[in-house]
């Protein structure tokens, strides 16, 4: 890949949304720039809104990448697969990967994204959880589910229930186990809730209120003969599936910015033109709380228009902008006039 | 007589132990100082490697006694120690993964120990001085053992009915079983230590006076700790509005030890607990067991500040204990005289504190309401003087003010632990009391009769193996949420196995041992420079050396005209061993450096 000699380096964590549109702008705005891309994954950039078509037959990996290995090459974006980050230094302008490798930047997008969080209170159960935030993990979930068999959603945030009409339309049945995080990361009042129910069960997903029953109290791995999983509740009752999986939101990949001199409260802290506290790193997506003048406190922007506005946005700015973040979607979760529940967040390209 | 030779009159290559020796050059007790993080960040001076490399020899009673040296409550710390030494450790610098579970590790020595293991103390002679110390906290108990062994009769008052000061009344029996804690402040105080509980030093009806203890003994320790809850500064109505006495408001130290006298504690549906310390966390989880339906924690800053450790926020998240950041509370809402809920503004990070926090600024206008049934104010805790009925000079935090020789501005009036220091941990009371407990020993005796060498013992080969790098941290193995919610004592923290502490103690990088590289056997082959995993091997052309005489600054070449030798840079060296093994001329060597005390 031919860069001029003193052609800047920019490097992105993450190559999911944000990070791939903010690669895509950051060539549009500095040809000569180098640009690399480092990513856990082992796969290029695919939307992870994608996932639920495992349950529709699709399995193949290739059906699922939003662009061909072509298309970095032809745009001379360095993509670094598999690779894990250990530590950011600030001050040095210095990646640590976790092969003992160290690469220097001269600006730094992290866009490092969220994992699908799990309570503290399950995490040994952990083991007994199929998580559905990767191709790989959506694939395996889909292995482990027969047809027309038996999921446990626990918590049930927007992109379960996403999977839920999947599942519910290719004739699972799907048993939600609410709790706070149902609708995340929607606020929802307590006047709404009982409504928005109510459209969940009309949609075919059975709804069970964990505080009913006191919360859960285990998860179990069924006996030969019974169902795969058994989750049981403090007050005795229990539920019995083929997979659990949990959907209790997302909670920011910063683990490896501990350190970094970048400020962290639950995201990277980031001021509205999207820049962290370290000068020459930015953050975007679903890893970083913006100042918000509107509520006077930071927060996360969900949602795929947003993470991808932020991606654009942090590009343009660490190409020599200072423009402001403006939200891309609105935030609203309501009922259609089918009495089915829409959300934003499930507004797709 | 002369030297006994061997039989056969042959000559005998001495072994490393012959050839140990001790040194008082300020080159080799800097060298530990800076090379061995972990002992150099406890404030007791805990001599890590050596009782984590006895762990791997499965010398867990001696690995125990080495604890006792510098801590005489290594049970006690291997479950509440706040870790300094782990921030420090070298295995969680950059680039090395994680801290070893130094931790842990203490608690492996005192729970794998032999039953009926033998203790080991150096007793000095009796010297017939008295000494009285006031609280039976860790930083008086320290002290008192530490005096006794030097000969001193040493007496103890105690205001509560038991030894132990806040590890018995401030520190949750789920962290801390309370048989673990009596059996080492027994071993502790059993060497003649004479221990008065309920006896509370005051000049009203009941106590005894201070001036009595002046007349009685020939040096007194104040180790009062800090037990009286910091009121939480509240803004407009509420700012001189008295908060005791409001149903729902509780202090959290006064919360923890009211429950631990006996007293039934009753905490409300949805618990708000405002601070970001040990305290604010166990009042989080106690509650969580006093049946509270909603546990949050309001924090100031953000998670990653606050000064407890990540195993002890994760267990309080397991419980059920939410923990919210950059919010500082500025009022409550009342309704008649019950509490419904907190007013807060919204925060931003500043900039750094002294001492290391991070700085909260609050955003004008940002204010939000939060409800909530019961308060717990966790903000800190203050020294009270008010028994002293003497003046003693204090400091502009209300702590007593005292000199490098630990003595108050009253002649034979010494003071130790949070009470001079004010509200810290328990290892740095620990480490406090032993050292004024020192300078009490050189006041009554007129000299210091201890002083700080290294121990420099030669050491074969490398005792460790490149693979050991590459283990991850174990676990900490926890009881099941429904055990220990069911009863508020069940110990959450189960203790390492022998099999998981042999697998974390060889993770330890052993930092204690020095690998040097004699240059005039050294033929520059760049062996050793080659098979390195980190850069630590370097050509040097110097090498500065720090005001205390140790050595400092590596003075870096590339040109080979400049050279002056190959230098193994022991802060980025991980013992490794891989130089060692490469050397084709065996120039590289190897030895243990202890710190250690001898007799002056």
């Amino acid at each position: 890949m031919a860069t001029a000699k003193n052609a800047r380096h920019h490097v992105v964590i993450g190559s999911g949304v944000a990070g791939s549109q903010a690669a895509e702008t950051l060539r549009e705005r500095e040809p000569d720039a180098r640009v690399t891309i480092l990513t856990l994954s082992s796969l290029l950039f695919y939307n992870r809104y994608d996932l639920p078509k495992v349950f529709r037959g699709h399995r193949d990996w290739r059906e699922f990448l939003a662009y061909p290995a072509e298309y970095y090459k032809d745009h001379r974006i360095e993509v670094r697969r598999c690779s894990r980050v250990a530590g950011v230094d600030g001050s040095r302008r210095a990646i640590a990967l976790e092969h003992k490798e160290e690469i220097r930047f001269d600006t730094l997008l992290v866009a490092s994204g969220g994992r699908g969080y799990i309570p503290e209170e399950l995490t040994e159960y952990r083991p007994l959880m199929h998580p559905f935030s990767s191709y790989t993990e959506a694939v395996t979930a889909a292995g482990v589910v027969p047809e027309r068999g038996h999921v446990i959603m626990l918590g049930g945030d927007m992109i379960g229930l996403d999977l839920a009409r999947t599942l519910v339309d290719t004739r699972h049945r799907v048993t939600l186990v609410a709790g706070q995080q149902t609708f995340w990361p929607h606020e929802v009042s307590e006047d709404e809730r009982p409504g928005l129910i109510a459209a969940l069960e009309k949609m075919g997903v059975e709804v069970v209120e964990a505080a009913d029953a006191g919360g859960i109290a285990s998860i179990e791995k069924g006996a030969r003969g019974l169902s795969a999983r058994r989750v049981l509740f403090r007050d005795g009752t229990e539920l019995y599936g083929d997979a659990v999986m949990p959907f209790f939101g997302l909670s920011p990949s910063v683990e490896f910015m501990l350190g970094s001199g970048v400020d962290i409260e639950r995201g990277l802290l980031v001021n509205p033109a999207l820049r962290t506290t370290s000068e020459g790193i930015y953050a975007a997506g679903d890893v970083c709380q913006i100042w918000s003048d509107a509520d006077k406190r930071y927060r996360f922007f969900y949602g795929w228009k947003n993470v991808r506005a932020m991606g654009d946005l942090a590009a343009r700015n660490i190409a020599g902008g200072a423009e402001p973040w403006v939200p891309a979607q609105d935030e609203k979760l309501h009922i259609g006039a089918d009495g089915k529940i829409q959300s934003p967040f499930w507004e797709y390209e | 007589m002369g030297d006994i030779k061997p039989p056969s009159g042959a000559a005998e290559t001495p072994t490393a132990a012959q050839r140990e020796y001790l040194s008082d050059d300020p080159r080799d007790i800097g060298w530990v100082k800076q090379n061995v993080p972990c002992q150099t960040a406890c404030p007791a001076g805990t001599n890590v490697p050596v009782y984590i490399r006895e762990i791997i020899e499965r010398q867990f009673g001696r690995s125990y006694e080495t604890n006792r040296e510098a801590n005489v409550l290594p049970g006690v710390l291997g479950r509440i120690c706040s870790r300094p030494c782990e921030a420090q450790c070298r295995h969680g610098w950059p680039g090395n993964g994680e801290p070893v579970a130094i931790c842990h590790l203490k608690r492996v020595a005192s729970d794998l120990k032999d039953a009926g293991h033998r203790i080991t103390e150096r007793l000095y002679s009796p010297t017939g001085k008295r000494v009285a110390i006031v609280g039976a906290g860790p930083a008086g108990v320290a002290a008192a053992h530490d005096l006794s062994l030097l000969g001193h009769d040493v007496v103890i008052f105690e205001r509560e009915e038991r030894p132990g000061g806040m590890l018995r009344y401030g520190i949750p029996e789920f962290r801390l079983p309370r048989d673990t804690l009596d059996i080492e402040l027994h071993n502790a105080l059993r060497l003649g230590v004479q221990m008065r509980t309920g006896a509370e030093i005051g000049n009203g009806a009941g106590q005894i006076p201070m001036a009595k203890l002046e007349q009685e003994f020939d040096a007194l320790l104040l180790a009062t700790g800090c037990m009286a809850a910091s009121p939480l500064p509240l803004q407009g109505d509420w700012e001189k509005r008295a908060l005791r006495g409001l149903e729902g408001v509780e202090y959290g130290l006064d919360f923890l030890v009211q429950m631990h006298r006996g007293e039934k504690k009753v905490v409300g549906k949805r618990v708000a607990v405002v601070g970001a310390g040990f305290t604010a966390l166990d009042c989080a989880r106690v509650a969580a067991r006093l049946g509270a339906q909603e546990v949050t924690i309001h924090i100031r800053t953000a998670e990653e500040y606050i000064p407890v450790t990540q195993e002890e926020i994760f267990e309080a998240k397991r419980e059920g204990v939410r923990i919210k950041g950059l919010r500082t509370p500025v009022g409550l809402t009342v309704e008649g005289n019950r509490l419904t809920g907190i007013e807060f503004v919204q925060n931003r990070l500043g900039g750094w504190r002294a001492g290391g926090r991070r700085q909260a600024i609050p955003i004008e206008g940002s204010e939000f309401h939060e409800p909530c049934d019961t308060i717990i104010i966790a903000i800190g805790q203050q020294t009270v003087n008010d028994f002293l009925g003497t003046g003693l000079e204090l400091d502009r935090w209300g702590n007593v003010r005292v000199g490098e020789d630990g003595m108050t501005s009253h002649k034979g009036l010494f003071a130790a632990g949070d009470y001079v220091n004010g509200a810290s941990t328990v290892i740095q009371a620990v480490g406090h009391g032993r050292k004024v407990a020192r300078r009490i020993d050189a006041w009554l005796m007129g000299r210091e009769r201890r002083k700080q060498v290294v121990r420099i013992v030669p050491v074969e080969q490398p005792l460790r193996e490149r693979a050991f790098d590459f283990i991850p941290r174990q676990h900490m193995p926890t009881a099941q949420m429904a055990e220990r919610m069911k009863d508020g004592r069940h110990e959450v923290e189960l203790g390492l196995d022998e099999k998981l502490a042999f697998e974390e103690a060889k993770r330890c990088y052993l930092c204690n041992l020095r690998y040097e590289i004699d240059v005039d056997r050294c033929i520059f082959c760049r062996a050793c420079i080659e098979v390195a995993p980190r850069n630590c091997i370097k050509l040097v052309r110097g090498v500065e050396i720090n005001e205390d005489g140790a050595y400092g600054k590596l003075l870096e070449t590339k040109e080979w005209n400049q050279v002056g030798a190959i230098w193994i840079d022991n802060n980025e060296c991980i013992r490794c061993g891989q130089c060692f093994k490469a050397c084709p001329v065996q120039c590289i060597s190897i030895s243990r450096c202890e710190l250690t005390e001898v007799e002056i």
